[in-house]
């Protein structure tokens, strides 16, 4: 126990020292890289997961295929994934494409089963008061399936926050750095200074994400959800 | 007027939901589209927004083929209520109504002064324009539904089983509405149900569809009620379909006496003079008060020191049902019943072989119907398709 506190004070000192913020080894720069890692290929599996997710759910066509190929994906280790696309290539990218792949499934299976499970009867008053195939999804299955859809870009933003640590295995920078590198060295400090700092990140991206959610979600639909 | 010619849906597994529909829909009237599940009802009502496409035979509205006109377009021409409301749960109550007049690009503040307006027709407190739909009761979203699809003032609504959700109180004040409203907009209606009475109460015109999606008979509903035109109809309709019909004979043609009728203020000798069992006691502005049994009336005093056993209800003469009033004789004490104006005065009272003596004149009671031999389980009910 004294141990434990030993290390959570030394670690403590190292995250408070302001000589450990600077410069380029310092954690302001690998926070930014870290960052960088994250929404990088965060953005691309929104944009891929929100498109296939929305057409699969609008149309109910492909839901299988796609739900079933996002599973496979979880089944693969990120790591591994890295590990082999480095063999081809040996840079940031085969990091990226594995981040990539970590957040696609949960933002195609959330946005899928939202958009599929919005009420029928909404959706077939939808059409029948006139609105096109778009107006349905833009007006009435996206703002209905929203709270869904946040759940996995959250889950995915947490995940990838977490897991572009690997950066630092093929050589890079980010906050895995830290740990990778306290590792090597036995300096534990930096270990849990640098762990420290990656769930702090997984946080605020928490944080933001209840945010964005009171913001962008109707009272409509959280109610009815705190209700029943 | 909305005109099926010869409308056929066959789906590609071989299932026929409407066989060769032919029929109008008159416009500014209420027709009411009724029958079994799988009878075709709401697919056919489907077909006049094109919701279905029908495989053969065409749908006409005024004339014109609605496969001349593209889907959203005619759509937003027409009102549309589900039965389950159907209301979007991330919008207001304003913005749900609205939902049309949006899509036809009106500005803001007149689609929702619309929907206020609206709010106030169908009996919703525009106070509550900035709730959401899960803080409204079934029937207030109903309501809201009937709301939306008038928002743009469509000459034409469809109505699939609109007040079929809600409790059975619920929706006989929804109906009533629905009638005063539709007194107000003559709109053309066509309305989708499965129960019976429903379409006898509301609809101008009621067509029968039964399983397979055959048309069997479309009809006013007195007519529907006197002249079923087979087994199937007979026994959709049920067993009490003679009491039904009584709907549609006027009281005012019941002969009424005033035989037996004393003030409140007679001595009570007139009252044992009278002798039949029961005198009717009215006050002095003709209200009824009650019915005094001859047997047990007070030695002395007026008929208003008796006893008084309770009328319980009256019928109006003008605009009652002799329904309403055969059912008054039944649950009166006396076997009359007691009819009385607007205003609730006395007109005069009827037993009930008087009502069945103007039942039998008004050519209701005629019982020389061909097909009338209902099967011994009428097919009733059923939870719509």
């Amino acid at each position: 126990m004294n141990k434990l506190w030993n290390q959570i004070d030394l670690s403590w000192t190292w995250l408070t020292a302001s000589a450990h913020w600077h410069g380029d080894e310092g954690i302001t720069h690998r926070l930014l890289q870290h960052l960088f890692y994250s929404f990088v290929p965060l953005l691309a599996a929104a944009l891929i997961g929100l498109a296939f997710g929305l057409i699969a759910g609008h149309t109910g066509r492909g839901g299988f295929v796609a739900i079933s190929l996002a599973n496979v994906a979880r089944a693969i280790p990120t790591l591994g994934l890295v590990l082999i696309l480095a063999v081809v290539e040996f840079s940031i990218v085969p990091v990226l494409i594995a981040l990539v792949a970590l957040a696609i499934p949960p933002i195609l299976v959330n946005t899928y089963e939202g958009v599929r499970n919005v009420d029928e009867d909404a959706k077939d008053a939808a059409r029948g008061m006139g609105m096109t195939g778009w107006g349905v999804l833009w007006r009435a299955e996206v703002p209905m399936a929203l709270p869904l859809i946040l759940l996995g870009l959250r889950t995915a933003a947490i995940q990838v926050v977490a897991t572009a640590t690997i950066a630092a295995i093929p050589g890079y920078g980010g906050l895995g750095r830290f740990i990778v590198d306290g590792l090597a060295r036995n300096d534990y400090q930096l270990v849990v200074g640098g762990t420290v700092l990656v769930v702090l990140l997984a946080l605020i991206v928490q944080v933001v994400f209840a945010a964005l959610r009171r913001l962008v979600v109707s009272p409509g639909l959280l109610g009815s959800a705190r209700s029943s | 007027m909305i005109t099926f010619e010869g409308v056929t849906k066959r789906y590609p597994d071989g299932t026929v939901a409407l066989d060769d529909v032919s029929l109008e829909c008159p416009t500014g009237r209420i027709t009411v589209f009724v029958g079994t599940s799988g009878g075709g009802k709401t697919t056919a009502l489907r077909t006049i927004n094109r919701m279905v496409e029908p495989t053969g035979g065409r749908v006409l509205i005024d004339g014109g083929d609605v496969r001349e006109r593209r889907p959203a377009e005619l759509r937003r021409g027409i009102g549309y209520v589900i039965q389950h409301a159907g209301l979007f749960p991330h919008r207001t109550i304003e913005d749900n109504i609205a939902t049309v007049p949006y899509l036809l690009r009106w500005n803001k503040k007149k689609a929702r002064a619309t929907a206020h307006e609206l709010m106030e027709r169908v009996g919703l407190d525009p106070s509550m324009a900035r709730r959401y739909p899960f803080q409204l009761s079934g029937g207030q979203q109903q309501r809201v539904g009937v709301a939306r699809a008038l928002a743009a003032d469509p000459p034409i609504m469809l109505m699939d089983e609109p007040f079929s959700a809600v409790d059975p109180v619920v929706r006989g004040e929804l109906q009533d509405e629905f009638l005063r409203l539709q007194d107000e907009l003559h709109k053309t209606i066509v309305f989708v149900t499965h129960d019976i009475d429903e379409a006898i109460k509301l609809g101008d015109r009621v067509a029968v569809f039964q399983t397979g999606g055959k048309l069997v008979q479309v009809d006013a509903p007195e007519d529907l009620l006197a002249r079923p035109a087979d087994d199937f109809v007979a026994g959709f309709i049920g067993h009490d379909r003679g009491i039904r019909r009584l709907s549609f004979v006027p009281a005012s043609g019941a002969p009424l006496t005033e035989r037996d009728v004393l003030a409140a203020d007679a001595p009570v000798e007139r009252a044992r003079e009278a002798g039949d069992g029961w005198v009717l006691v009215v006050d002095g502005d003709r209200r009824p008060l009650g019915w005094a049994a001859t047997g047990v009336l007070p030695s002395s005093g007026t008929v208003g020191d008796a006893a008084l056993a309770p009328i319980g209800h009256t019928f109006t003469v003008e605009s009652d049902s002799v329904r309403a009033a055969l059912d008054a004789a039944i649950l009166s004490p006396s076997g009359r019943a007691v009819g009385v104006d607007g205003d609730g005065r006395l007109v005069g009272v009827a037993d009930q072989h008087d009502l069945t003596a103007a039942i039998a004149t008004s050519g209701a009671g005629v019982a020389a119907e061909p097909a009338d031999t209902p099967p011994a389980e009428p097919v009733k009910g059923g939870a719509g398709d």
